[in-house]
Order: C-alpha cells, then sequence, then structure tokens
C-alpha cells in the first residue's frame, strides 16, 4: 500500500476531486496548509500598508491507495493540478505499513 | 436494549432480582409514558430496592441501632426523583454519632448488588457533625444536601439534618451560597458554551441545560425554603404559564436524556453529532417543512433549551445574587421616553394601558434596553408578548419605528445584546414577518453552529466588534476596524448582515437571489431610500461572492481580480462586502473561519480594491462598452461555422486589448490568428491613418523575447516604431499593433516586407543573431541619438518602476530621447533580465520616447526586490541616452 500526499493550490480542489472520480477513487483526507517552495511569499500593498504574506495557502490531499494504483493516481493528480504556472505544488509518494478500517477491524487492502 | 448487567451475573438478592425486572420493564414500555413519570418511577424502584435490601440486610441488624441511630438518604437527582436511565444514584448514609467499623459490611451488602445490575453509586457515610461541618465548607456537599430525601431508618435523624442546615448555616450564609451558585454558574456556562445553540448541546451542564434549572431550585430552596419546584409557581416566582412552559422544556430534555442514555448504554449528556440522527429517529420525528428529521429534532431542542435559558437569566436577574452594595448610590437610571421606567436593573413599561395608546413603545423599551445597556423585566417581556399583536403594517411602516430599530442595529453590544431579547419575545419576527421563517432553521452540518436566525444577529454583533476591536484584543486587526471606520455608512453594513441569510427560510438553492428580494420588500416596506435598498439588496445576492471567489478561483490570474471588481462594482460596496464576509464567516463556527480563510480572502480583497482603486479596467462606461462588444463580436460569428473557435478566443481575450481595440479590429485579429494557425506568427500591414504611416500587426504564439525580436527585425529594416501596443491573451498569444514609418525605398516596399518577415521568421527560429545584425548596422550607419534642434544637451532619460499600482504585474517606466532601435535596445535589455513583457504601450511625440512595460518575472511574479529593482534600473539607464 502506498500513500500519496499532493499540496495544491486551493482553487484546483475540484478538479482534482472530479477526476480522481472519474478512475475510481472515492476517498480522500483534506487539510488546509501553508507553505512556500520558489514560489515565494509575496506582498499586498493597501492604502499603503504592506501585507507581508510568507505563507501562501494550499491544500494537502492525502490518499492511501494499492502499490498498483499508486503511479495512476498521482499522474491523474498532477494533470489535473497543473496549471503551468509556478506554485503548482508538489506529490510525494510514501510508503505504508498497515491500514485498519475502524468499524470492522479489517486490514490490509480490504481496508483501503 | 441495552444490557446492564455484566453478561452471566446473576443478582445475588431477591431485591436485586425486583429492581432488574423493574428496569426491564419500565425500559420495555419505551419510554412512551411522559418522561417525568418514567424518572419517578425509576427513582421508586430504586427507593424499594433500597428498603427491601435493608429489611432482608445481615449485617444491618448488627449495627446497634438504638445508640447510633442512622437514615438512608437520597442526595442530588436521585434526591429530586429525577432518575434518568443511566444517571448516577446518589446516596448518603447517616449516622448520629461517629460511624461505626460495621457499616462498611452494610454498605457493601447494599450497594454492590446495584453495581452489578450496572448502576454509578456514589454513596457518603457521615455523622451529623461531619455532615454539617463539611456542608459549612463545601458548597457542593450544601448542594447536594438540599435536595436530599428519605429513603428508610431513623427518619427523625433525617428531619435534624435538614433543620439544623437551615438554622445553622442557609439561615446566615444564604447570599454567600447565592452567589457561589452564580459565579460557578457563569463558569460553566463559558465552559460548555451556550448550548441553546451549540450543535452538540450539553444537556446538563450547558446553557439552558438541566444545571441552570437545578440551580434555579437550589436558590428558591435556599432562599425561600422552597421544598420541590412546584414552590416556585406556588410562591409566585413563576407565572402559571412560565411554570407551564418551564416544565415542558425540562420534560423535553428528561426525555431526550433518556433516549440517549439508551442510545448509548451509558450515561451521557452531550448529544454528539453522530447520535443526532438515531436519536431523532428513535423518538419520531419526521421530515416536515423541507426540513429533514434530525433538523426538526434539534431546532425543538434549542428552542426547549432556550426556554430554560431564558427563564434562568430571568430567574438570577429577579431574585438571584444580593445586590453587591456599591460605594455611594448609583443615580436613578432615565429613560427618554415616557411610559419606560427604569431602576438598576430592569426596564418596565409603567402601564398595560399605555402600550395600548402608544404602540411605538414596544419598540422604543428595546431601544432603551440597549442605550442603557440593561434587560427588561420579566413583567416587561411578558407585556411585550402579549401585546406583539399590535404590531400591524402601520407599525411596521411607521418611520418613528424604523428610526427607533436602526437605533437598536447599530448601537454596540459587546456584551448584552438588546436584539437577542427581541427575537426571544418573538417581537422581531413580529416586526419582520420574513424573520420568522428562520428564527430556529437549524442547518445540519458540521459547518454551522448556530440556527439561522442567532446567526443573523450574531452577524450584526460582530460587525460592530469588528469596528470596536482594541489592540489587546485577540480578534482584533486594524485592517478591519480601520475600513469600518471609514464606511461613509454603517447602516448599510448593518443591515445587510441582519438580513443576508433571510432567505434561507424560504424552500430552493439559492438562499442569495431569494433573499435579496425579500430585502428589498422590507426595506421598501420600512421607507429606506432607494439608494439604500439598492445597496443592501446587492449585498445580500452577493453576499457568497468573496469567499467563493478565493477559494474557487486562480488568485494570480489578474482576470480573476478583474472579473469580480466589475461583479462588485465600486470600492465602498467592496469593502461593505468585505466586512460583510468577515462577520458572517465568523459568525458560523469556527470550522468556517480561520487563519487560513482569513488570508486568502484578504488577498482577494486587497487585490480587487487595487482594481477598482485604478479604475481603469473597471469604469463603468467602459465595461459597458467591453460588453457590448462581446455581444456584438459573438452575434458576427453566430451561425457560422467558425463560431465555435471564435467563441474560445474571444473568452481568452483578455480585459485590457478589449477595452482598447474595436469591434472591426477585433475581426481583423480573429482571422489573423486563424492565418497564423500552427505557425509561429502572422502579420498584417495595412496603411495607418495618414499617408506615410503603416499599421503593422502581428499575432503570435508568446514566449519571452518575442517584443524584443519584432522590435530588433523593424530597425534592422530601417522602420521607424512610432506607436506600439503589446496585448496578451489568456491563451498566451501575443497581439501586437505598431505604428511605424514605413521603410526608407517606398518603391520596393512590399519587397521591404517580405524581407522583413524572413528575418523575423529567422530570428523566430533562432536562426539569426538580431543583436549582432543590429549593431552592425548602427556601426555602419555611425549612428547616435538624432535630436531636435534645440534640445538640451544632456537630456535625462527616467527609469521608473511602480510595485503599487498594480497586484499582479510591475509596472516599468522608461522615458528618453528617441533614436533608432531604442526600443530594441530595451526589450532586448528587458529580456536578458530574464523579465517577460505582458502589456506594453510605447508613444512617441516629436523626439521623446514614453514606454510603459507590464512585467513579471519569468516566475510569474512581480518584481519586488529592491536589489532586482535597482540593477533593472541601472541596467537601462546605461543604455539609454546620454551614454
Amino acid at each position: 500500500m502506498k500513500k500519496i500526499e499532493a499540496i495544491i493550490k486551493p482553487f484546483k480542489l475540484d478538479d482534482v476531486k472530479e477526476a480522481l472520480n472519474e478512475i475510481g477513487i472515492q476517498g480522500m483526507t483534506i487539510t488546509e496548509v501553508k507553505g512556500y517552495g520558489r514560489q515565494k511569499g509575496h506582498k499586498e500593498i493597501y492604502r499603503g500598508a504592506e501585507y507581508i504574506v510568507d505563507f501562501i495557502p494550499k491544500l494537502k490531499i492525502e490518499i492511501v491507495v494499492g502499490e498498483d494504483r499508486a503511479r495512476e493516481v498521482m499522474d491523474k493528480i498532477r494533470e489535473a493540478a497543473n496549471t503551468g504556472k509556478i506554485g503548482d505544488g508538489k506529490i510525494f509518494l510514501l510508503p505504508v505499513e498497515e491500514a485498519v478500517r475502524v468499524r470492522t477491524g479489517e486490514t490490509g487492502a480490504d481496508a483501503i | 436494549m441495552t444490557t446492564t448487567t455484566t453478561p452471566g451475573a446473576i443478582p445475588a438478592t431477591d431485591a436485586a432480582r425486583r429492581l432488574k425486572a423493574g428496569r426491564s420493564m419500565l425500559l420495555a414500555e419505551g419510554f412512551a409514558q411522559p418522561a417525568t413519570e418514567f424518572i419517578r418511577a425509576h427513582a421508586g424502584l430504586i427507593d424499594e430496592y433500597l428498603r427491601e435490601s435493608y429489611q432482608e440486610s445481615l449485617t444491618g441488624p448488627a449495627i446497634d441501632f438504638i445508640s447510633n441511630p442512622y437514615a438512608m438518604i437520597a442526595l442530588g437527582g436521585y434526591g429530586r426523583q429525577e432518575q434518568c436511565l443511566h444517571s448516577d444514584v446518589d446516596l448518603l448514609f447517616l449516622f448520629q454519632k461517629k460511624v461505626p467499623d460495621l457499616a462498611e459490611g452494610l454498605i457493601r451488602e447494599m450497594v454492590y448488588p446495584l453495581w452489578d445490575l450496572g448502576l454509578e453509586v456514589g454513596y457518603a457515610t457521615r455523622s451529623m457533625g461531619e455532615c454539617l461541618s463539611l456542608s459549612r465548607k463545601d458548597f457542593e456537599v450544601l448542594t447536594s444536601i438540599l435536595d436530599a430525601r428519605f429513603i428508610c431508618g431513623a427518619s427523625l435523624l433525617f428531619s435534624e439534618l435538614t433543620q439544623k442546615l437551615r438554622r445553622k448555616i442557609l439561615s446566615r450564609q444564604s447570599n454567600r451560597v447565592v452567589n457561589w451558585l452564580v459565579d460557578r454558574n457563569l463558569a460553566r456556562h463559558r465552559q460548555h458554551g451556550d448550548s441553546s445553540y451549540l450543535l452538540e448541546p450539553n444537556l446538563k451542564e450547558g446553557q439552558g441545560g438541566l444545571r441552570d434549572y437545578h440551580t434555579i431550585l437550589w436558590i428558591g430552596k435556599i432562599k425561600y425554603d422552597f421544598h420541590n419546584r412546584r414552590d416556585l409557581e406556588f410562591n409566585g416566582l413563576f407565572s402559571y404559564e412560565e411554570y407551564l412552559k418551564f416544565s415542558q422544556a425540562t420534560e423535553f430534555i428528561w426525555n431526550v436524556r433518556n433516549h440517549l442514555h439508551r442510545l448509548t448504554g451509558r450515561k451521557c449528556d452531550q448529544v454528539y453529532l453522530e447520535h443526532q440522527i438515531k436519536l431523532s429517529a428513535d423518538m419520531g420525528y419526521t421530515r416536515q417543512n423541507g426540513l429533514r428529521p434530525v433538523e426538526n429534532f434539534l431546532g425543538e431542542l434549542h428552542q426547549n433549551m432556550e426556554r430554560i435559558k431564558e427563564q434562568h437569566l430571568m430567574f438570577l436577574h429577579e431574585f438571584g445574587p444580593a445586590k453587591r452594595i456599591l460605594p455611594g448610590r448609583r443615580p436613578p437610571l432615565k429613560t427618554r421616553y415616557a411610559g419606560l421606567n427604569a431602576d438598576q436593573r430592569a426596564l418596565a413599561f409603567e402601564s398595560a394601558e399605555q402600550i395600548v395608546a402608544e404602540p411605538i413603545l414596544l419598540m422604543r423599551i428595546f431601544e432603551e434596553s440597549a442605550r442603557l445597556k440593561i434587560p427588561l423585566g420579566s413583567e416587561a417581556k411578558r407585556l411585550v408578548k402579549e401585546f406583539s399583536h399590535l404590531v400591524n403594517d402601520d407599525f411596521r411602516s411607521d418611520p418613528k419605528v424604523v428610526k427607533s430599530f436602526e437605533r437598536i442595529l447599530s448601537v454596540p453590544a459587546p456584551v448584552f445584546n438588546a436584539l437577542n431579547a427581541m427575537l426571544q419575545t418573538g417581537f422581531l419576527a413580529c416586526f419582520i414577518p420574513e424573520f420568522a421563517a428562520i428564527v430556529n432553521r437549524i442547518q445540519y452540518n458540521e459547518y454551522h453552529i448556530y440556527p439561522v436566525g442567532r446567526h443573523a444577529l450574531r452577524t450584526v454583533q460582530i460587525i460592530k466588534q469588528l469596528g470596536l476591536a482594541k489592540a489587546d484584543d485577540p480578534e482584533f486587526d486594524p485592517l478591519y476596524r480601520d475600513l469600518y471606520k471609514s464606511l461613509p455608512s454603517r447602516k448599510r453594513l448593518l443591515w445587510a448582515g441582519l438580513l443576508h441569510d433571510i432567505g434561507k427560510g424560504i424552500p430552493g438553492d439559492d438562499h442569495c437571489t431569494a433573499g435579496a428580494a425579500l430585502a428589498d420588500t422590507i426595506l421598501t416596506r420600512m421607507g429606506l431610500a432607494a439608494k439604500d435598498i439598492k445597496i443592501i439588496r446587492a449585498m445580500v445576492a452577493q453576499h457568497l461572492d468573496l469567499i467563493k471567489t478565493a477559494t474557487r478561483r486562480d488568485l494570480s490570474d489578474e482576470e480573476t481580480a478583474i472579473v469580480c471588481a466589475r461583479r462588485v462594482g465600486t470600492l465602498e460596496r467592496l469593502q461593505v462586502l468585505y466586512l460583510l464576509t468577515v462577520a458572517d464567516s465568523r459568525a458560523t463556527g469556527p470550522k468556517a473561519w480561520n487563519e487560513w480563510n482569513a488570508s486568502i480572502l484578504r488577498e482577494l480583497f486587497i487585490k480587487v480594491h487595487n482594481i477598482l482603486k485604478t479604475g481603469e479596467l473597471t469604469h463603468p462606461k467602459a465595461l459597458q462598452k467591453v460588453r457590448q462588444k462581446k455581444e456584438t463580436l459573438l452575434a458576427a460569428y453566430a451561425g457560422s461555422p467558425r463560431e465555435a473557435m471564435a467563441g474560445e478566443l474571444i473568452q481568452a481575450m483578455s480585459p485590457r486589448y478589449m477595452m482598447a481595440t474595436t469591434v472591426d479590429q477585433m475581426q481583423g485579429h480573429i482571422a489573423l490568428f486563424e492565418r497564423m494557425g500552427e505557425g509561429a506568427y502572422a502579420w498584417e500591414i495595412e496603411n495607418g491613418i495618414h499617408t506615410n504611416t503603416r499599421t503593422v500587426t502581428i499575432c503570435a504564439k508568446d514566449r519571452p523575447g518575442l517584443f524584443a525580436k519584432l522590435a530588433g527585425v523593424f530597425t534592422l529594416n530601417g522602420v521607424n516604431i512610432l506607436d506600439a501596443q503589446v496585448f496578451t491573451w489568456r491563451n498566451r498569444i501575443a497581439l501586437d499593433i505598431f505604428h511605424v514609418e514605413p521603410p526608407p525605398d517606398p518603391v520596393f516596399e512590399k519587397e521591404r516586407w517580405q524581407r522583413a518577415q524572413q528575418h523575423l521568421s529567422a530570428a523566430l527560429a533562432g536562426e539569426l543573431d538580431l543583436k549582432s545584425a543590429v549593431t552592425a548596422k548602427r556601426a555602419g550607419n555611425g549612428n547616435r541619438p538624432r535630436r531636435a534642434p534645440g534640445a538640451p544637451d544632456d537630456p535625462l532619460s527616467e527609469v521608473r518602476i511602480d510595485n503599487t499600482s498594480s497586484s499582479f504585474f510591475t509596472i516599468l517606466e522608461v522615458i528618453s530621447d528617441d533614436y533608432p532601435g531604442l526600443l530594441f535596445d530595451v526589450t532586448t535589455s528587458i529580456y536578458e533580465m530574464n523579465l517577460d513583457i505582458w502589456v506594453a504601450k510605447i508613444t512617441t511625440s516629436v523626439d521623446q520616447v514614453m514606454d510603459v512595460f507590464y512585467i513579471r518575472d519569468l516566475h510569474d511574479q512581480k518584481i519586488i526586490d529592491s536589489g532586482q529593482t535597482a540593477a533593472i534600473k541601472e541596467t537601462l539607464l546605461e543604455i539609454l541616452p546620454p551614454g
């Protein structure tokens, strides 16, 4: 089993969700996060006052899938979240040792 | 049905067996009987058990009853005979003298079987002396004994306890105890939130919960020596109707509590989200009024808890703690209006007849309440409810009444809120009938914590708080405060806050539009100025726009801000909408508002603000023209095979381009785009306005350095650029329009243009090094900037960088004397500094050139680093004349 962690631009959530639904992925966890990479923060100027945004709001998506689907899911996320402009985000792949479904106690592939 | 025994255990004694059977029978009836009867019967079963097991007890007789009599006493809820399904059983084993060792054996005999049955039993073993001394010190113990009830044993002992308690402790310290109760209440409420509207109400500890009822009872018992709750009515503290409603409310809550206990199989007071749907099904709720069963259930629960809360607050206010005596007497409060009285504590009507004579007093009393910051007395509230029928259409549109209401709306109410009182008494729903539909409408999800009506009032309150927050307040933000203070009319914002969700009472999906129409009706009825109504309407209709745009659109795209700016329309509307959005989100619940949302919303606000401020792209006349152009343009292709292509292209055209170009020109450009097809570019050369100028229009796939290459090709071919406009469409197509002087050879002009075209194709393909070519040509010409006669000998060139006017681009202005190839030099330099030109406007007048470039770096960001901007200036100044 693998876990996919993707950081994307907030307004791309619907696109990613739809794209994943199309390939039959039905569950995901979303967190509101902030961060920066090479897209550094920026300054907003309002009436002469500067509002420095060091950390840019993003969304983090976490999905756990079987190893055989990991690549497919990563590609789909990338496709859907891409705008071509800086700050599009990153996708990470991590190994998962075990998974358990709370309601039934099922483990492994039955749990995801 | 849940089991309450450990599996396999058999109740040890007959009494225990009978209790188990009794409870099963009670439970089998499934709460069909009224809750008050259930809890009483349940307490009765336990009483019977205790009496029987005492009679059957082996240890009991061994304890010397004559010299040290003892009694078994029920405390707490059990003492009040309010024993819910899984509530604790609180017992006191009271001995006249010191507690004997054998007592433990007795207790074990009697209490352990109860534990085996799954009941939670708490017990205390005390002597009379211990009891009294503890009660003196620990008011928790004291209040539990207030509810004491004799079960079995020496009844005289019980009487002695209660009498001594009253004579020795209560009579001397009643005020202290009451004050302690009130303080504890406050702490409890603060901890558990106002349950009458939280989404997971705590039936016992929250405001409007059972503890509020207990507190009323205890105060009654302490101050007025009540024996049971009926005394509240008998002694006139509650009116008949108040007591009735109050009883119904407690009845309802006990019922919910019993169901909850059964559902969870244990003592549970918080109505967690995951239980709510099952509870509403168990209690027989159905779909009604377009609301789901769970929403109906929660609505009724909130209503009942609200009733208890209200009664509790009023009770405390009128019969509660002794007024703390202030140094010096406070001067009596005066009301502004005849017919209303105020003492230190509450407002009252002078007489009921005056209300009939002057119905406006019904509104005025709330106005005074807000102004003086004191509540209405319970009598006044009764009268308001009684005389609400006087509110008719005339009343609703009476300008004096409306003015009075507006005053209530605008008075800051950081703690005490007169609007809440208006809502509770039902007066608000009378005055604004459209409000009735949203008063207790619940939105069932984790997002919304407050029922809609309450949410509207909270929004209004928060709006006022935004403007008043002090620097040490955690909610303080100078941006909100400054915006609020700078608003020309706060009234509009407050009305919008009150009415923004009024459309939620109407079934249907779009409460924003529905709400706007309702707001219009309401405000017209009240006689507000047309201008105000228009703006408030727009606010209601658009109150979700900002947050939707901020979370669902690409904020780094200028178009997003432009579209939003156009919809909002003016700076003032934007400010009001922004404050409304902030207050609305905060008033919804913690999930709707956090720092993440705040920062993303603020970014949108500032961007839209700056666009509206410069006004260049959003001037209403300009907007109208653009709209018309779009329509005309689309119409021109309707029905033709090119319709789809044209439609897509028109969507991609940038706002600046659309403002600056005519429809005919646009059609020409669309044709040019088609001609380009898969190629790198296409261009069109036409005669310009004057015979000696040409217009060269180029449509090309945008890339960094494109503009520089174009300028270079012109220079190479001796074409003097007079004017240029560069647009970049959203599909990264560059549309450049040059006004030029034609090549020096008029006879062979066509051939010259063809050669220029070859140069351009070669340059774009990377086969022609324009820089060297241009340098070579220059050397051949012995160039240098030509100067008009009489011009100063060392003219100053200027380079300005503006990072404030636009949120999306750095604006670079270059002013200098003209010379052939100037544009090429400047744009090449820009390209070599890794900057991208999105929009450009080049103008020459006589021999002075003014170039404006809207640039971004290759990461599509503005260039804000001061080191970088200094470097840009320096580099450009070096290549500009003189030098």
